[in-house]
């Protein structure tokens, strides 16, 4: 799509709403993605979208109603029905017991710095080429390949009727997960890799990982493990969607005032988690598909949220500022970009827990299935570990453990349960598919190590 | 459009595609409301429309989908070239099962399409609920209503012509409150299936105000309550709750492409071998569970898959014991291929596309529990010794395969020798799949009996969400870990 093209279609759907009175917000969402799905060592889909979204939403007083519309840019008709919708339904939306405010766009930008002409226009020919690079020599009768190459590129465009200046932001981003599994013994392992360009791909990294793990599973005894405290190295993927669920149910002013937070107004200036955690958001970081303005056109700045485990404050959105009587932060947009700096620890490899074990065992989790929010305000979460858990003895041995459940407060596992960070950081990718594209990741330590953490759960086998 | 979708498969299969299928929505229409203290956060209308066109090519799958329909030719070729693509890595051609090629069309039971409904009525209704809801211990208080209405027009190279016309709603209220130790509880009401039809006729404040006053109640009772016991009990299910213990221990890991591999990167697979199906003792003798898409008045029912097969009842557990799986038709020929026998005989009907952008897969129907034989509630609990009632969903995770699972919930009470005890806050309980079902010892009959609606079961890649439906009754499990 060429944004030129679609600024000019935009604004002339704002000369419409002008000419119609209505004062609303127009903005676009255009994605180009490309999935290729493996299962039993196979392409079993590969699938093309290019979907365009146009939303309007209208203001009046204190009333607010938005229309979304999934059509071609060229369908004019569809799309000033959009606006003549929006503008109806303001008659039937109930009063705001505050006012919203307006988005005023005070100057135009263009922020397309992650984009990537090659990560977008990446062939069927060359993701073939990294899977099989990926996979060379690790598949049998017995093991499949199994993974996801999810790769796109995003388009957004904001603009309001209060002035003619627009938000472009556009990025290109790769997700691929790689899975090898054993169809007798069932067990599973994984290798993840996130991209924003072309050069990031590195097939022959996901196949060094996917080499290790294979190795281990074929050669080392399966155990169930004990129920009990034990000392566990969580992998990116997990450290990720632990650090998700912190973001989301920490640091999020609305979430607060939801009464669905670990963190409270009077929190703001105290040590809530260990010094080893700085939890910062950086609009700049290009790795984390970071967009640097916001749908009001605000320029963002980088922030510690967690300054050495010092809650500095909540981000508030502009309708929860407005709402709850804030001021707005900067942070209208489509994702964050959150980093959790790195810790001393000099061990950033899996090869390199061996060595670390001699202390006492030490069980790796690299990543937690479907996480659930147990207690919100307690912040506690239940998962169960998948893709390749080890468990490296302090004999120098290693086992490898069947899943493994935890329930766990998040202040326990970043405070007084947190041993180590790693100090290198990694990108991991958390998109999801389920709605429009919006690449999302997060800058994690690549391990990090917490003691006491309780096995609530211990499959007896895979 | 019809003889033009017709004159592109054609073009397709002179091509060299051995089938092809396109579904095209004229119209997938969305209203979401959502009353929150008082205030209307979201009031928003969205319509999608486009087409995704499925072609088999050199014994694989490519798909493509747009919302330009300037663009119908480009798309269908490059479906075509994305199947030639993905059969460069091709481990297994894919099959389908036979057919019977069907004509024909499906609407939902509504009086009332939702969407078309003034909106000053549902806003009004929201506005009475969020009044009804602002009692005493309420800090958070929530009511939403979700409605879709959309047009699917599906059509495939064997000659299929398949018109749909899908109506679904789904309004919820909810409260929030904080308890002594400042911990958030909240109790919610989402409507079971309450007759014939689903529209906005089911919306009568005679219904939902009652409700409301209860969930209210409810959740004053948690807020002063003692907090759950941790130990080992049996544990009574309300259909609140059974619904989502057997969607995601017997619903998902009976997904036959789960079971098959597909779903490993990301969704998970199943405990569930070929070599189980007739012989696997999923649960004790009480234990009789059907996908049954026929079901009436559920999102669960919807006439034709998108595969062009017609919806059916058929039995999955039969007196505990594993009989069949949640099919499709490339799934069932690679099963018995893969097992080297036939397992199953055709297509369950049940592949299923949330919208014209993303490809069918094996989706639950209405994977329902017969009710069973021992009486009321009253009567289940009144033969407990030690026992909880657990009713809300509250969380839920479940293990990769389906193995074993951790859910809290929402309200609850204990039972101690066949009496009715105090409510408990903070209620969880965990197990393991296969031991859990094995120790149901009581199944309600017909009076406890509920037909729940899921508007969100989340699966495959790229991800998609689903509506759908479990008849469940109320159910006891005994020696259950419970607590948080």
């Amino acid at each position: 799509m060429q944004i030129k093209q679609a600024v000019e279609q935009l604004k002339a759907l704002r000369a419409y709403a002008i000419s119609k009175n209505v004062r609303a917000t127009l903005s676009l969402h255009r994605e180009d993605s490309h999935l290729v799905r493996l299962a039993n060592s196979g392409v079993s889909l590969n699938t093309s979208e290019a979907l365009t979204r146009v939303s309007v939403t209208a203001y009046a007083d204190k009333k607010t109603a938005g229309v979304q519309v999934m059509c071609d840019l060229a369908d004019k008709e569809t799309l000033l029905e959009a606006v003549d919708k929006a503008s109806e339904m303001l008659q039937y939306a109930s009063p705001l017991n505050y006012s919203p405010t307006f988005p005023v766009i005070d100057e135009s930008s263009e922020d397309r710095a992650g984009y990537d002409e090659g990560l977008a226009h990446i062939s069927n020919e060359d993701i073939l080429a990294y899977i099989n690079t990926a996979a060379e020599g690790l598949e049998n009768e017995d093991i499949k390949l199994s993974g996801n190459f999810s790769v796109g590129s995003t388009l957004s465009i904001n603009l309001s009727t209060a002035t003619e200046h627009t938000v472009v932001w556009q990025a290109t981003d790769a997700q691929i997960t790689l899975v090898l599994s054993s169809l007798q013994d069932k067990w599973e392992i994984n290798a993840e890799q996130s991209a924003a360009r072309l050069s990031d791909l590195d097939p022959k990294a996901m196949r060094k990982r996917l080499s290790f793990l294979r190795d281990k599973y074929l050669t080392c005894e399966a155990q169930q493990l004990p129920l009990g405290p034990c000392r566990v190295v969580f992998g990116a993927a997990a450290t990720a969607e632990y650090l998700s669920l912190l973001c989301y149910l920490g640091v999020d002013g609305g979430m607060m005032k939801r009464d669905n937070s670990i963190n409270l107004k009077e929190d703001i200036g105290k040590q809530r988690l260990s010094e080893k955690v700085s939890l910062i958001e950086d609009p700049a970081c290009l790795d984390t598909f970071a967009i640097p303005a916001d749908n009001h056109g605000r320029r963002r700045k980088k922030k510690a949220w967690y300054d050495k485990g010092v809650f500095t404050g909540f981000i508030w959105t502009q309708d929860a500022a407005d709402e709850h009587g804030e001021t707005a932060t900067g942070h209208d947009v489509a994702h964050l970009s959150y980093s959790l700096l790195p810790g001393d620890q000099k061990v950033n490899e899996l090869e390199e827990l061996s060595a670390l074990a001699k202390e006492g065992d030490l069980l790796y989790v690299p990543y937690l299935h479907y996480t659930g929010v147990v207690n919100a305000t307690e912040g506690l979460i239940t998962g169960t570990s998948r893709f390749g858990a080890l468990m490296f003895k302090q004999d120098g041995s290693i086992v490898v453990p069947y899943n493994v459940r935890f329930t766990e407060k998040l202040g326990d596992l970043f405070g007084e349960k947190l041993r180590w960070l790693s100090s290198e950081t990694t990108v991991y990718n958390t998109s999801s598919t389920y709605d429009a594209r919006n690449p999302e990741a997060l800058a994690v330590p690549k391990l990090m190590c917490c003691d006491d953490v309780k096995v609530e759960i211990s499959n007896k086998s895979y | 459009m019809a003889y033009q979708w017709k004159e592109q498969l054609d073009r397709l299969m002179k091509a060299g595609a051995a089938y092809a299928d396109v579904r095209h929505y004229p119209k997938d229409d969305s209203l979401f409301m959502v009353m929150l203290n008082g205030n209307m956060l979201s009031f928003e209308q969205g319509r999608e429309s486009g087409f995704g066109v499925r072609v088999l090519a050199d014994g694989a799958w490519g798909f493509a989908a747009s919302s330009n329909m300037a663009d119908i030719t480009g798309t269908f070729d490059k479906a075509l070239s994305n199947a030639r693509a993905a059969a460069k890595r091709l481990t297994r051609p894919i099959r389908l099962a036979d057919k019977e090629v069907l004509s024909g069309s499906f609407t939902s039971p509504a009086d009332l399409d939702t969407l078309s409904v003034q909106r000053d009525f549902q806003a009004d209704f929201l506005q009475k609920m969020d009044k009804a809801l602002a009692q005493k211990g309420v800090s958070q208080r929530i009511s939403y209503i979700s409605a879709q209405s959309k047009t699917i027009e599906y059509y495939d190279t064997e000659g299929a012509k398949i018109v749909k016309h899908i109506r679904e709603l789904f309004p919820a209220i909810m409260v929030r409150g904080k308890d002594a130790d400042g911990e958030a509880q909240e109790r919610k009401y989402s409507p079971p299936r309450l007759g014939k039809t689903r529209g906005y006729e089911i919306m009568k404040e005679e219904h939902w105000l009652p409700e409301a006053e209860r969930i209210v109640r409810e959740l004053n009772q948690t807020l002063t309550a003692p907090r759950c016991p941790h130990d080992v009990r049996s544990v009574i299910l309300m259909p609140d709750q059974m619904f989502l213990q057997v969607h995601e221990t017997i619903g998902h890991p009976l997904e036959l492409d789960r079971i098959l591999g597909y779903e490993l990167s990301y969704a998970g697979g199943s405990f569930v071998r070929l070599s189980d199906f007739g012989s696997l003792q999923y649960g004790s003798k009480k234990l009789n569970v059907r996908a049954d898409a026929l079901l009436e008045n559920s999102p669960g029912s919807f006439g034709y898959d998108d595969d062009g097969v017609k919806a059916q009842n058929y039995m999955l557990i039969k007196d505990g014991v594993l009989v069949n799986a949640i099919t499709s038709r490339q799934m069932v020929t690679e099963a018995n291929e893969r097992a080297g026998k036939q397992i199953f005989t055709s297509s369950g009907g049940t592949a299923r596309a949330t919208a014209f952008y993303r490809t069918p897969l094996e989706r639950m129907t209405n994977i329902s529990v017969d009710p069973g034989t021992d009486g009321t509630l009253q009567d289940i609990i009144a033969s407990t010794e030690k026992g909880i009632v657990l009713s809300g969903d509250k969380s839920w995770s479940i293990g990769s395969n389906r193995e074993q699972f951790h859910f809290a919930n929402d309200y609850a009470y204990l039972v101690e020798d066949g009496q009715v005890k105090e409510v408990v806050r903070n209620a969880a309980y965990s197990g393991d799949t296969l031991p859990f079902y094995n120790s149901l010892s009581a199944v309600g009959d017909e009076s406890t009996w509920q037909v729940q609606y899921v508007p969100n079961c989340g699966k495959g890649m790229p991800s998609q969400v689903m509506q759908l439906g479990h008849g469940v009754p109320v159910c006891r499990f005994d020696n259950v870990k419970v607590g948080e």
